[in-house]
């Protein structure tokens, strides 16, 4: 195990240098998705003004709130940029490069993503936690914060990441099949989007579209931390939706690996 | 005059080019599109899910809103289908070098990275712009005349141009930074504001998309003249004016950033 890492452990570093390297471009692609979230605030505020209710499907105002932070938080948090790694690679065939060398192809990515998050975590995570709480405070009058469900939530997060990260390396496959990867990718998230509840709470949809939902695994991605964060779920159905999100790290982790098998069958190189 | 000529006939040409390429990839084409539609799509779904719990969204109705989302995704499509190239110079040309390219040619370089690609994509919004106007028409009561269609026709042009300004200045950012296409990201995400009426914002995000960041302008203030008829004046006036405004303004910057290119090595 031990040895394991420390052949891991350079990725891990050179995810981190990349981060570093290009800060002031991630940054300003942090600040216009932050700007993303205010637009979705003041939509909500005007719906909540406009409906004249306290609590729609479950959600008064300062929750509303908190969910558009938290989903932007979640959402950043198990991003993971395997699909058009994984694409490019087999498009341009550099992908050669990795199998003829002894290590794991998705590890390395992982493991360079783990770097990369080292960064997001520390730039931007940790902030807008003890934003999300200061506000949750000033909203319900007492402390929220639960140190417990905070640890649940993080849980929650690393089998999202992992979900997430699988789908993507299932997903950079279909490279094979269309050569456009930024158009693939651009459908790709426009239905993850949606389908994962960063859009619209799960909970707006009518009532059978929520449940076939829930069980989907984009569900899984950035709904079920959110929902575990905030308090919404509590003993069977937590068990059960962290359980779905297990079941779902497993079945594209499965997949993944089928896949890989299938594609390096297929693959075929030129010139070199 | 002979020169606009010659640069019209040259954007025919690169447009004749990028049309042979997309016939080689026609797969490439329809999964561009669809991408880009189904992105409005979801868009329009999550504002239906939201009037299924109100009549009105701040006295406006889902129509109105419709309309107002269809008129902004015109001049955004236009600006994406004709000038997407400049994108890719504050995410990788200038980075990588490649911008030497464009110096070496005789022509304006500004010019040439404008027209050099042709993005067949835009048509997603342009289809989804020009149907959702179109199914919103029937139930909008709207008086029409012809200096209001004239007056829309005008503002068209103009408002895709504050798209166009404000990405060659983004752009040019990168002539000193190396890469810029975040920065340009940023300001396409001030973008989503003006889809939706500008009733529902704070004073101080109203200030900053009418007159700092000003995409108000390409989408509500003239869909709110085509809908209520209301300050032709101010709803198109300052659109033509900002608009040419904002042009100098990345075209300054620009001839600027292009003296302190550097390219890189090797």
């Amino acid at each position: 195990m031990r040895k394991k890492f420390k052949i891991y452990k350079p990725f891990i570093n050179a995810g981190l240098q990349e981060a570093t390297t290009y800060r002031a471009n991630w940054i300003f692609f942090m600040l216009g998705n932050i700007l993303g979230c205010f637009v979705s605030y003041f939509i909500w505020n005007a719906v909540f003004i406009s409906s004249g209710g306290e609590n729609l499907n479950g959600f008064t105002m300062p929750q509303m709130v908190v969910y558009i932070f938290l989903m932007f938080l979640t959402t950043s948090l198990i991003s993971s940029g395997g699909t058009y790694d994984i694409g490019e690679e087999i498009r341009d065939g550099s992908i050669a490069m990795r199998m003829i060398k002894p290590i794991s192809y998705n590890a390395t990515f992982l493991f360079q993503e783990i770097g990369n998050k080292i960064m997001t975590i520390c730039v931007l995570i940790i902030p807008m936690v003890i934003g999300v709480e200061i506000c949750r405070t000033v909203f319900m009058g007492s402390v929220q914060f639960n140190i417990a469900g905070f640890l649940l939530y993080i849980v929650s997060c690393v089998f999202a990441y992992l979900i997430n990260f699988f789908f993507n390396i299932c997903f950079g496959f279909i490279a094979f099949i269309i050569k456009y990867l930024w158009g693939a990718n651009m459908m790709k998230n426009c239905i993850v989007g949606f389908l994962s509840g960063s859009v619209i709470p799960l909970s707006f949809l009518p009532d059978i579209l929520e449940r076939i939902f829930l069980f989907l695994p984009f569900a899984s991605l950035n709904y079920t931390p959110v929902m575990i964060y905030m308090g919404m779920y509590s003993g069977l159905e937590l068990l059960f939706y962290m359980g779905l999100q297990l079941f779902w790290v497993m079945a594209f982790w499965g997949l993944s690996k089928l896949l890989w098998h299938i594609a390096t069958k297929r693959l075929c190189v030129q010139g070199g | 005059m002979k020169t606009v000529k010659r640069m019209l006939r040259m954007h025919r040409i690169f447009v004749a080019q990028e049309l042979k390429r997309m016939m080689e990839y026609k797969g490439d084409f329809i999964v561009g599109i669809i991408g880009f539609l189904l992105g409005q799509f979801f868009n329009l779904l999550f504002l239906w899910i939201i009037f299924r719990q109100i009549p009105s969204l701040m006295g406006w109705s889902l129509e109105q809103l419709v309309f107002i989302y269809g008129f902004s995704l015109i001049p955004k499509g236009l600006d994406h289908l004709l000038f997407d190239n400049l994108w890719s110079i504050g995410h990788f040309t200038v980075n990588k070098g490649d911008f030497d390219k464009y110096l070496t040619r005789p022509i304006n370089p500004l010019f040439y990275v404008m027209v050099e690609k042709f993005q067949i994509d835009a048509f997603g919004e342009l289809i989804m712009g020009i149907a959702l106007i179109c199914i919103s028409l029937p139930s909008l009561v709207i008086e029409w005349s012809v200096l209001k269609i004239v007056l829309i026709l005008v503002t068209i042009p103009f408002a895709t141009l504050i798209y166009t300004g404000i990405k060659i200045a983004t752009a040019a950012i990168a002539f000193w930074t190396k890469r810029s296409g975040n920065i340009t990201y940023m300001f396409y995400m001030v973008n989503d504001f003006s889809k939706y009426p500008i009733d529902i914002y704070n004073n101080f995000v109203k200030i900053v998309i009418t007159y700092i960041i000003p995409f108000a302008f390409t989408a509500f203030y003239p869909a709110c003249y085509i809908l209520t008829g209301e300050n032709p004046l101010f709803n198109v006036g300052i659109t033509v004016v900002i608009s040419v405004f904002i042009m100098c303004i990345g075209i300054i910057i620009w001839n600027k950033g292009i003296t302190a290119y550097e390219s890189a090595g090797s």
